[in-house]
């Protein structure tokens, strides 16, 4: 096995003085990733160029010295869910097993800026999901409860609280849904997705991942139940190890293995508005209404909802969605009808029956997933690929990840975090 | 005299010329606004902008990053620099916006004022700041992230909203066209009127206030063929004009988006088309030029010069110079001499000249050409070329090509049948060739839509002509208007490796920001192919992404439209005061003021309570007991005419889904009661089973949940106030047993419905009376049982109630994964039935044990509530439960809890530790019974 | 909005339709093996192209139908009704 590698020396640092220096001189900067020829075998492939794809090459270059991998991705690096989703980062979920793993993610994205030496813009400015019915309060009391006893910060508020939080929400019981109240989870935030997924490639291209955009998975070869390589849209490639990254697409990649996931694909729906000055610090998720908004740096608002409600692999975006958007954010801030919707886009998710992933080994010896993170997978990218990169170095499923096996849907073994994951992403 | 001096004399405003054949204003009415507090006159007609312009301001903004001063770019919608705030609405396009009497105008995002500009300093600074920067640095320390983060949130552009905004009036509107258009100039003027005059039922959209596209500022012979384009439209019937609207999208099966904004009194529609056939006809929009000082007031393109003089009668500026590379550039230097503006020199690009820097403190002073030498003005008009705004082919699948020869995009090959494109889009030529092209496929797109034979209609060709590859000068410039990117920064992030389109883009954030690339997508990608040594064609370009133009959230959402389902005693609880609660759709009393009064009545003396919402579902056939039978865990074929039965359903997975009463009413008749939040999962869940698996079972389901009001009749004295108002059944308790199910007439009105159950414990009987009597049976009870102290309770007692029967709540004190065994139900699951849904989960259940149990939690400090949803932990805080349900108990005096244990704590007489919201712990023991109030059931049953 | 031909109803907005997915047989009860039951509650076939499904009717004939869709391009190509499978299909032109 081939030894991390440094490509080409210690990447440069970046840093306000060498913004500085680079300012005065005009020098380029160096690459941040190289392009190189694709050799013909591995010591892992990873498919898929998204956050779990790249953190889990570079935790295995960095954690484990084991550089010789390659990451293939049909398009470009981030183009799938990576670079096309909400980046709300949070660990407040039911169930203790989620709430553990989630809460290793945000704290690993916590130091992430200088891990990588990128600043990924991490901004913990608090979420809040709110309650309008009693049901739902129950239901948020039961996560905050389950959160505190595993040491993460959640706490159900009341609605002057809420109003305090965000000052354009109607509190008033004269809404239709009126809110009952909320949890309220200080460590939650948003995050610059695209800079997390360049952060990790570039770290681990330091290291000596290579990384293969434009380089499509067509077949997966195996030989008597092991997995021997895969072909690509640019030629075969051999490897011992190959893991499947592909969200959305994962279905199709583990057919090649002639691995049947219980995936379905749906597509998920994103929108942003015009910028205008802050008045909104934290994010603010209604499962009720099925709609979640959050704004950034820049000023814009960036709106979710659960995903479209049939499968499909489109990402062309419906009509019907910023309309139901809009609806129900106005039920929440009345006041900002004026603000106007400049972009939609559509990612696809790859939903399981029970809205956990999907992260281990397959009955294929070599294959292994890391899938079904639906509509809430981009927090948990670090967390994954830490525990996928321990899996392919040691052959040991790590603790944090077993009771996300695939093998729980054919043992009945599900993970209760459909209150928790349906659309707070 | 100058030029200068000419214009400015005896004039109301500074920049006002006289009049133009094809003016839009209306100089008899003259309108008054304000422009950052300050008094501003204008005509109607004007534009925000065409009115500032008018009156000689030029700077209208301050650009993102840089805070440089921003003028007119474009004179349209799209113009990057000109967005204003009006009032409370922020982002309002300041050179689309027509003035009205009194608006209040304020430029946004300049701070502190639009003169004085301290964030300036950032340009001094710009060579520091290329795109990216953020991610260089701010990396450490970490904690000091937040503190950058509020200062670049300063910077963050656009206008202000304020809390106090109203909703605003929106509305929608659906339609069926057979063709949209999409662009009223006059290749889709022309295409409405082939289309209409084939027979289809047309409608024009465009986003201008009115039609006729570039004619409208055009020569004069290009008014006069504006002139009978709008004369045939008007006459023909079957055209509807949409103006001042813009077709946003087009979604799968040519579903079509259109914003309208012309109404009275509604600000914005959304208009909702379901068209056979589309027809895209937007146009071209002119691009930008990338040199040093491209940005700076003054720089405009030539149809915004020729739109300024043409349609408003504005002078752009007083010594220009034109950089022209087509016939366009040529006309507006035209068009600038004849209205009296020094055209200074005409730059000509097919000829190799070329600008390489406009320099000017605030605004342009001088322009240096490729030849050294300069050339002061304060106007430089570019005309060097388009770009083919392609999204709605884009996002109908077709894929834009690049055309070597006329240096753009065209429309490729994708196009599905039902989307056509004429004019600009397609090619090039002489207003009567567009006119031509644009009436065949309107014909053509009749055709289609009429689903006729539509070989007859051959369209004219149409190519894009030749024009020179000009993108970029000699020096750099800005690309990205909107968002302050210079091709240098292009050029620093492709070598940096975010070499392809869709890296650069969100690597530098160019052609994501209000104009959605429309001006900047093409400059971005020749600066990339330029910096890689690759083709334009080779580089491609991004997808291009609804709304074409962005749509506020007013229009999205329409009117204010959530229903609400009420019981027909509403007006009664509203009367007296119920508080309500929101339970999924329904709005229901909670309780009248105190729910423990409300308890005491029901256990002592006899309470209505209004349980409308139950679900309903009437069922009939011979095959209904087998279907019962498949869809409750207990058996059903043996139940008697008269008799109701309890039953738990649970999903194929064995998790539990709902619970409920059904009765026998007479013969192949039931009726099932559901939980009322499960009356819709329940109805589908049996329409599925009959449609899909069943479809030979004879069985009709009809939902009859708001068909009938229901009321719950509890207490002791219940059935002393039925015999007051039940005349045709036997209601003692020989007769009508617990368990039963009776039909009759309640305070005369017949066709009800009886049964004796009761989830409060009670003596009680369940009444469903159709619906339009609810109010009235209501009434008649509380007036018949005034002298049994008779009372209402709300959903509150009835949950106390319950919770001291120990009854369970199906999502309550179930979850997502709680199967049938462990509830509390054991004994109901029948597993010797052939079948039913969920036997085989159930089966293994069983088998595999280890399941969480639903047990009866007794606080051993008794006035202690532990909150639902309290964790119940070990000593080493592992969880290994949770309260489901409590209350303080009114009959008990207690507080009393459900919860869900591990199955090592359900054993009677355990105690366990619930840690309690506030941090602190508390010991309960697990009762003997789920039921702690008359565990026999003897009250039920007297 | 994609366009739902319904068998009964005709061309008619998808939002009148609830999505019931992949056609799953359900296994003779009995017999069943936790295997192949497990493959009925929870796998998918999940494909990008041509499937067939279900779709309920609820705001119209209250109807369930089965239609061929293709998941990439979300194109109906054909719609049955599901109870007696072959009659009445209707195929766009
Ligand atoms: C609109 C939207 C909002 C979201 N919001 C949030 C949120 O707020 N918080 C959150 O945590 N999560 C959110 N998510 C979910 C999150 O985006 C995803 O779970 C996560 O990005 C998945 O990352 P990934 O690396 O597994 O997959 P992806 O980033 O999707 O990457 C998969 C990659 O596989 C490649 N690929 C597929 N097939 C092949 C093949 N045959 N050969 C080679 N390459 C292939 C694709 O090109 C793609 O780049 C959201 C998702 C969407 C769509
Ligand atoms: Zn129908």
């Amino acid at each position: 096995m081939r030894r991390a590698t440094r490509a080409g020396g210690a990447p440069q640092r970046y840093s306000a003085a060498s913004l500085f220096r680079h300012g005065l001189t005009h020098e380029d900067w160096e690459r941040v990733w190289r392009t190189v020829e694709m050799r013909r075998s591995y010591d892992a492939v990873v498919i898929g160029a998204g956050v779990h794809g790249l953190a889990t090459a570079y935790y295995l270059a960095s954690n484990h010295g084991m550089g010789n991998v390659a990451v293939v991705d049909k398009g470009y690096v981030g183009g799938g869910g990576s670079g096309r989703n909400t980046a709300i980062i949070r660990s407040n979920y039911l169930t203790p097993e989620g709430v553990r793993f989630y809460d290793r993610s945000t704290r690993l994205y916590e130091n992430l800026s200088a891990t990588l030496n990128f600043n990924v813009m991490f901004a913990r400015r608090g979420h809040l999901t709110l309650a309008h019915t009693d049901a739902s309060v129950r239901t948020m009391r039961w996560r905050a409860e389950v959160n505190k006893l595993e040491g993460v910060e959640s706490e159900v508020i009341g609605p002057d609280e809420v109003k305090e939080l965000v000052p354009f929400m109607d509190t008033s019981t004269k809404t239709r849904y009126p809110i009952l109240g909320a949890l309220y989870h200080p460590p939650g935030g948003i995050i610059r997705h695209d800079a997390v997924n360049w952060g990790y490639a570039r770290a681990a291209d330091s290291l000596g991942v290579e990384i293969h955009q434009g380089t499509e998975v067509t077949g997966i070869s195996t030989d008597r139940g092991r997995v021997t390589g895969v072909t690509t849209s640019r030629g075969a490639i051999s490897a011992p190890v190959v893991v499947n990254c592909t969200a959305g697409w994962a279905s199709l990649v583990a057919t090649m293995a002639g691995v049947r996931l219980p995936i379905i694909t749906h597509p998920l729906q994103a929108a942003v508005t015009e910028p205008v000055k802050m008045f909104l610090h934290a994010v603010v998720v209604s499962g009720s209404l099925h709609v979640y908004v959050s704004q950034t740096d820049r000023g814009e608002l960036v709106f979710g909802a659960s995903t479209d409600p049939y499968a499909s692999y489109s990402m062309r975006g419906s009509l019907e969605f910023t309309e139901e958007l809009a609806t129900h954010v106005l039920e929440l801030m009345p006041s900002i009808s004026k603000m106007r919707v400049l972009r939609q886009w559509a990612g696809l998710c790859d939903i399981t029956p029970d809205f956990s992933p999907i992260m281990g080994v397959t009955p294929v010896d070599g294959f292994l997933v890391d899938v079904g993170w639906g509509t809430y997978g981009f927090k948990a990218g670090p967390a994954a690929g830490e525990a996928m990169a321990e899996l392919v170095a040691t052959g040991k499923t790590p603790e944090s990840i077993a009771a996300f096996d695939l093998a729980r849907f054919e043992e009945a073994r599900l993970v209760g975090e459909r209150g928790a994951a349906a659309v707070g992403h | 005299m100058s030029t200068a001096k000419r214009l400015l004399s005896g004039r109301p405003t500074k920049m006002r010329i006289t009049s133009r054949p094809g003016e839009v204003i209306d100089r008899s009415k003259p309108v008054r606004f304000t422009w950052n507090g300050r008094e501003k006159s204008a005509f109607e007609g004007d534009t925000i902008i065409s009115a500032l312009a008018a009156s000689g301001e030029r700077v209208f903004s301050r650009s993102f990053k840089y805070h440089r001063p921003r003028g007119i770019l474009t004179a349209t919608f799209h113009d990057p620099g000109c967005s204003v705030q009006v009032g409370d609405e922020p982002n309002v396009r300041g050179s689309h916006r027509l003035v009205t009497a009194g608006m209040k105008v304020t430029a946004q995002n300049v701070w502190p004022s639009l003169k004085l500009d301290v964030a300036s300093a950032n340009r001094a600074a710009g060579r520091f700041i290329g795109a990216g920067f953020y991610y260089k640095t701010f990396i450490k320390p970490e904690r000091l992230w937040p503190t950058y983060e509020k200062v670049l949130q300063r910077f963050a552009p656009g206008g202000r909203v304020s809390a106090d905004s109203p909703h605003g009036s929106y509305d929608k509107r659906y339609a069926h066209p057979d063709v949209v258009v999409a662009g009223g100039g006059p290749a889709g003027m022309a295409a409405a009127l082939g289309a209409a005059e084939a027979g289809a039922r047309v409608m024009l959209v465009e986003e201008e206030h009115s039609l006729g596209g570039h004619l409208r500022y055009g020569s004069e012979t290009e008014l006069a063929a504006l002139a009978e384009l709008r004369r045939e439209v008007e006459a023909s019937g079957a055209i509807e004009v949409l103006v001042n609207s813009a077709v946003t999208g087009r979604y799968d099966g040519n579903w079509i988006a259109i914003l309208q904004r012309n109404l009275p009194h509604v600000t914005e529609r959304l208009v909702k088309a379901r068209a056979k056939v589309v027809v895209a006809a937007p146009g071209l929009i002119e691009r930008p030029y990338v040199f040093e000082g491209n940005d700076l007031p003054g720089v405009m393109l030539s149809t915004a010069a020729r739109r300024l003089l043409n349609l408003w009668a504005v002078a752009p500026g007083t010594r220009a110079v034109v950089l022209s590379a087509n016939e366009e550039g040529d006309a507006t230097a035209a068009d600038l001499s004849d209205a009296g503006v020094h055209v200074a020199q005409v730059v000509d690009a097919r000829r190799g000249e070329q600008v390489v820097r406009a320099r000017g403190a605030g605004s342009l002073s001088e322009v240096e050409l490729g030849d050294g030498s300069k050339v002061s003005c304060d106007l430089l008009v570019t005309a060097v070329g388009w770009t083919a705004p392609t999204l709605l082919l884009n996002v109908a699948g077709d894929r834009p090509v690049y055309d070597e020869r006329a240096a753009r995009f065209v429309p490729g090959d994708g196009l599905p049948a039902n989307v056509l494109a004429t004019g600009g889009i397609v090619g090039d030529g002489p207003t009567a060739a567009l006119v031509e092209h644009g009436r065949a496929t309107g014909r053509a797109a009749a055709e289609r839509a009429l689903a006729r034979d539509g070989t007859s209609v051959t369209i004219p060709s149409l190519s894009p002509a030749p024009h020179p590859a000009l993108y970029r000068s000699r020096t750099h410039g800005i690309v990205d208007f909107s968002e302050d990117i210079s091709s240098k920064d292009l050029v620093s992030a492709a070598r940096e490796g975010y070499d392809s389109v869709e890296l650069l883009k969100r690597y530098t954030t160019a052609t994501m920001g209000p104009a959605q690339g429309k001006l900047e997508t093409i400059n971005t990608v020749a600066v990339l192919a330029e910096a890689t040594g690759r083709s334009i064609a080779e580089t491609g370009t991004t997808v291009w992404r609804p709304p074409h133009v962005p749509v506020s959230l007013g229009a999205l959402a329409g009117r204010v439209l959530e229903p609400v389902r009420y019981s027909p005693m509403q007006p009664w609880h509203e009367a007296h005061r119920a508080t309500p609660i929101v339970a999924g759709q329904w709005i229901r009393p909670e309780h009248y003021g105190d729910p423990a009064r409300e308890v005491r009545t029901v256990r002592e003396h006899v309470g209505l309570i209004d349980v409308t919402p139950l679900g309903k579902l009437d069922l009939r056939g011979p095959d209904v007991p087998k279907l019962l039978n498949f869809l409750y865990v207990n058996k059903w074929l043996k139940l008697d005419i008269g008799s109701v039965r309890y039953g738990l359903m649970c999903g194929e997975d064995g998790v539990v889904l709902d619970d409920g009463v059904t009765g026998h009413l007479g013969e192949d008749h039931y009726l099932m009661s559901t939980t009322s939040s499960g009356a819709d999962a329940v109805a589908h869940w049996i329409e599925n089973w009959l449609q899909t698996t069943f479809p030979d079972w004879q069985v009709y389901m009809t939902p009859m949940t708001t068909a009938y009001a229901s009321i719950n009749v509890a207490g002791p004295k219940s059935r002393e106030l039925m015999s007051r108002v039940v005349s045709d059944v036997d209601l003692s308790p020989e007769a009508f047993a617990y368990m039963q199910v009776r039909r009759g007439t309640i305070c005369s009105v017949p066709g009800c419905v009886m049964w004796r159950i009761g989830f409060t414990g009670e003596l009680s009987y369940e009444l469903h009376v159709p619906a339009g009597y609810g109010l009235y049976v209501w009434e008649s009870l509380l007036a018949a049982g005034e002298d049994l102290s008779a009372g209402v309770f709300g959903l509150e007692a009835q949950r106390i109630m319950r919770l001291e029967k120990g009854h369970l709540i199906v999502s309550q004190d179930t979850d997502g994964l709680t199967q049938g065994y462990g509830v509390g139900l054991d004994g109901l699951i029948k597993l010797d039935k052939e079948d039913f849904a969920g036997k085989q989960e159930l089966e293994w259940q069983l088998e595999r044990q280890g399941y969480n149990h639903l047990v009866a939690l007794l606080p051993d400090d008794a006035s202690v509530v532990p909150p639902e949803a309290s964790q119940i932990v070990t000593g080493d805080r592992s969880i290994v439960g949770r309260v489901t349900s409590s209350r303080l108990s009114p009959s008990l005096g207690r507080s009393i809890c459900l919860a869900l244990v591990a199955p090592q704590l359900a054993e009677t007489g355990k105690s366990v530790t619930v840690h309690l919201p506030d941090g602190t712990d508390v010991r309960a023991k697990v009762s003997e019974e789920l039921a702690q109030f008359d565990p026999g059931g003897e009250r039920l049953r007297a | 909005m994609i366009l739902i031909p319904c068998p009964h109803c005709g061309d008619r907005n998808s939002s009148e339709f609830t999505y019931a997915g992949e056609v799953h047989s359900r296994p003779s009860p009995g017999d069943a093996r936790q295997g192949p039951w497990r493959d009925y509650l929870y796998g998918k076939d999940n494909p990008a192209g041509w499937t067939e499904e279900r779709w309920f009717h609820g705001s119209g004939c209250g109807k369930y139908l089965r239609a061929e869709r293709h998941t990439v391009t979300n194109e109906i190509r054909a719609t049955r009704p599901e109870v007696g499978a072959g009659a009445s299909s209707r195929t766009r032109p």
